[in-house]
């Protein structure tokens, strides 16, 4: 279609220019054409353990779930005291806070420049507050239905787990929206239960096991991956005890998903990993590598 | 009007391009196209898919095709208005969505179109740019109504993301059985035809083009004593405005006699202006806030090196200017761009600070040592590169290969949507083929072709423009008048 028909082609290579009149027609095809086409060049070889070991994260949020749950539900039947549950809870804190600094032996600490002081400050100031406003937290949702109040629960955990921080680094992701909505989900919840040191005591749990828990966890997890999978099988079973001890075929059903999520998710992460169909080429836009905000500091 | 407004008033941009009388040439020619250009892109809105419309069109005209150009309403502006030399250009009153884009629902076009095409007596269809709702309603209409298609690609997609994913997926069933495509780079095609699933052999390449009477260099408007960059961008973040801030301190330290004149306005200029105020350097870049095309110029050739920092472009026309102005080129390497200039001309660099910088750094030298060609010289070499002469001749190719094609008829057209688009959307796109036939029958019972109007007809062989107005200035028709409903 172009200028001329093609002459004396065997000397002219085609090239990919474009200021040049080439005596190609203007839909000419090259061999080089789609020669700088890359595949899946940025893909990533899982291995199957690994992928097991990092889906534990999603595993630890969904027992924290189950279990907040399970304790809620053992409160608003009465079998736990809350005078107990705050006890264990305080305990089990301190252990937490002690090891949350002996796993790295002080650096966290001393990165962040935090003291103890300021550790014990924000302690008091919460559980003062909380204590506080208890009776309030306590009849703050009373008039809404209990219906409603259990559907918004169920809304608020869901939301917590989707937007809980599993270290994707995704839009999505939002740890304080999170978190938000798990201490909505607590003060609905707290609502149900009999007296406010019920309300206060579920709140402080809530604040316990999705805000500091998680961070523990964390670190454990960067640390001392052998122990961290040594605490997460224990969570699971004690979350999937509690849960036995309610209901059977909810024991069994969250036992399933807990499978499913840690064995055959990362198995067909990778089986579907040979369908994998990444396309690179130079129309790509270019990605900015370099950290440029050190201009501007 | 925008596109009178280029020219200056010495230089309509008319006299540029028809030294020949129309009729000369038509007269050499077999057979003469009804060509019906469709975007939401035209002017009064500004940019490259405008531009390239405009020009396209004047050539077209020129080589004696009759060319009518279909947007949307923009403001006030609707209904029917006339440019140089008779071009026609319908403003449909259709609902702006998104950046300029109307809305879609792939049917409540096809009356006001269907009634276009008919009383123009239009043969091709050729759409423009993938990101206008418009431009593929018309591809759509136009195949149910058995006419020829042409679309062009004037942008560049990744496939990594959802987003892409998607869009690609709308491109393929709406390039399915488009008859030619036309890309402005060798990369773009590739991409172009990796994104439809498309026969490359239906694909051609036709680059954009600059107007070299609009780009002269002027040496003597710029100060020998200093070095100036120009940048001539929209500050945003796939123009690379990130990295350009981090290269004007990088440099402005290391030659005291560098100065920044920066064209453009975007949500970016405000990194700019912290990187200015940061680093004191308020007397040596000068950010001049958005230009108009006419403006730029007057601005380019204030410069001696020309800096594009693109993170993506099908072909950049930018850099053709500047050079056609007689500035050193100094761009990322990104895209179609290593294909627009050849490399006497042009300093290719990795998109990061320290290669642009580098880059920047052998032009200064270059410029300091005096081994840079003069202006002149840049552009009498430049622009012989692209015209809009040769656009129009290889874009008639494609209409003159387009016209012999037969159109698929509807059942080979459900056939193809269906094996070429795949099973969810192929059945879905052909329910909605058959819906919009359905339509088309529906609105011919109701108005019959044979009773609709032929338009006058302005421009092509015997248009009434070149008999009645040979030099007239443009007329506006009573927008009352037009029979848009």
């Amino acid at each position: 279609m172009c200028a001329q028909p093609v002459t004396n082609t065997k000397e002219v290579r085609w090239q990919k220019v474009l200021y040049e009149r080439q005596p190609f027609p203007d839909n000419y095809v090259d061999r080089r054409f789609l020669e700088e086409l890359r595949k899946n060049i940025y893909a990533r070889k899982y291995q199957y353990w690994a992928v097991v070991f990092e889906s534990s994260v999603v595993v630890q949020q969904l027992c924290s779930v189950c279990v907040f749950v399970v304790i809620w539900w053992y409160m608003d039947e009465g079998l736990l005291a809350p005078h107990w549950l705050f006890g264990t809870g305080l305990a089990s804190s301190l252990i937490g806070y002690v090891l949350f600094d002996l796993i790295d032996g002080g650096e966290g600490r001393k990165k962040s420049g935090r003291t103890r002081w300021a550790d014990l400050k924000s302690a008091l100031v919460f559980i003062t507050f909380t204590y506080g406003f208890s009776p309030v937290l306590k009849t703050l949702t009373e008039s809404v239905s209990t219906d409603t109040i259990y559907a918004m629960s169920v809304f608020m955990l869901l939301g917590h787990l989707i937007f809980f921080d599993y270290g994707a680094n995704a839009a999505i992701v939002s740890s304080t929206l999170s978190l938000n909505m798990a201490i909505f989900a607590s003060v609905c919840l707290a609502s149900r239960l009999p007296r406010s040191l019920h309300a206060f005591i579920m709140v402080t749990f809530a604040i316990q096991i999705f805000a500091l828990w998680p961070m523990l966890q964390k670190k454990l997890k960067a640390r001392t991956p052998r122990s961290y999978v040594g605490v997460t099988l224990l969570f699971a079973f004690s979350a999937l005890g509690g849960l036995l001890s309610i209901s059977v075929v909810g024991a069994i059903l969250f036992a399933l998903l807990l499978i499913s999520i840690s064995c055959l998710c990362p198995f067909y992460l990778i089986r579907l990993q040979l369908f994998k169909e990444n396309i690179h080429g130079p129309w790509d836009e270019a990605e900015i590598k370099e950290d440029l905000s050190r201009f501007l500091s | 009007m925008a596109c009178r407004g280029r020219g200056g008033p010495g230089q309509p941009p008319s006299a540029a391009l028809s030294p020949v009388s129309p009729g000369s040439l038509s007269a050499s020619r077999t057979s003469a196209h009804n060509i019906c250009m469709v975007s939401d892109f035209f002017y009064p809105n500004m940019g490259g898919v405008e531009s390239h419309i405009y020009q396209l069109s004047q050539c077209l005209i020129e080589r004696g095709h009759k060319v009518i150009v279909v947007t949307h309403a923009y403001g006030t502006r609707k209904g029917i208005r006339y440019l140089t030399n008779g071009l026609k250009v319908y403003y449909l009153p259709l609902k702006v969505m998104y950046n300029q884009s109307t809305a879609t629902t792939l049917f409540h076009s096809l009356p006001l179109l269907r009634y276009i095409f008919v009383r123009e007596r239009v043969t091709i269809i050729h759409s423009h740019s993938s990101f206008s709702a418009m431009a593929h309603d018309a591809l759509f209409h136009a195949k149910t109504m058995g006419l020829q298609t042409v679309f062009t690609d004037h942008s560049l997609f990744g496939f990594a993301d959802v987003s892409s994913v998607l869009t690609n997926k709308l491109l393929t069933v709406s390039l399915c059985d488009t008859n030619h495509i036309i890309c402005v780079s060798f990369t773009s095609k590739e991409n172009t035809v990796l994104r439809a699933a498309l026969n490359p052999e239906i694909v051609s390449v036709i680059p954009n083009a600059v107007d070299p009477t609009d780009f002269t260099p002027d040496p003597f408007r710029r100060h020998d004593s200093i070095i100036t960059v120009i940048v001539v961008s929209r500050l945003v973040y796939r123009k690379g405005t990130d990295l350009l801030s981090g290269i004007i301190p990088e440099l402005c330290q290391k030659y005291p006699d560098l100065h920044f004149i920066i064209g453009g306005e975007g949500p970016k200029r405000i990194i700019l202006e912290e990187v200015r105020e940061r680093y004191q350097l308020h007397d040596r870049v000068r950010l001049l806030g958005a230009l108009e095309h006419k403006d730029v110029r007057n601005v380019l050739v204030q410069g001696h090196i020309f800096l594009n920092t693109s993170l993506t472009e099908a072909f950049c026309m930018a850099i053709v200017e500047a050079a056609s102005c007689g500035l050193q080129v100094v761009s990322t390497r990104v895209g179609g761009i290593p294909e627009v200039l050849p490399e006497s001309l042009i300093i290719l660099c990795e998109p990061s600070v320290k290669s642009l910088c580098e880059g920047l750094e052998k032009a200064i030298f270059q410029l300091r040592s005096g081994m840079l060609p003069a202006p002149e010289d840049i552009h009498n070499i430049v622009k012989t590169f692209y015209t809009w002469r040769n656009v129009a001749e290889r874009t008639e190719k494609v209409y003159d290969r387009v016209a012999e094609e037969a159109v698929l008829p509807m059942d080979q057209r459900l056939d193809r949507l269906i094996s070429h688009c795949g099973p969810v959307t192929g059945y879905i796109f052909a329910l909605l083929a058959v819906f919009n036939f359905l339509f088309l029958v529906l609105l011919r019972w109701i108005i019959p072709d044979s009773i609709i109007d032929v338009a006058v007809d302005a421009t092509g062989p015997r248009g009434t423009w070149t008999h009645q107005h040979p030099h007239s200035e443009d007329k506006v028709e009573d927008s009352g008048k037009c029979k848009t409903r």
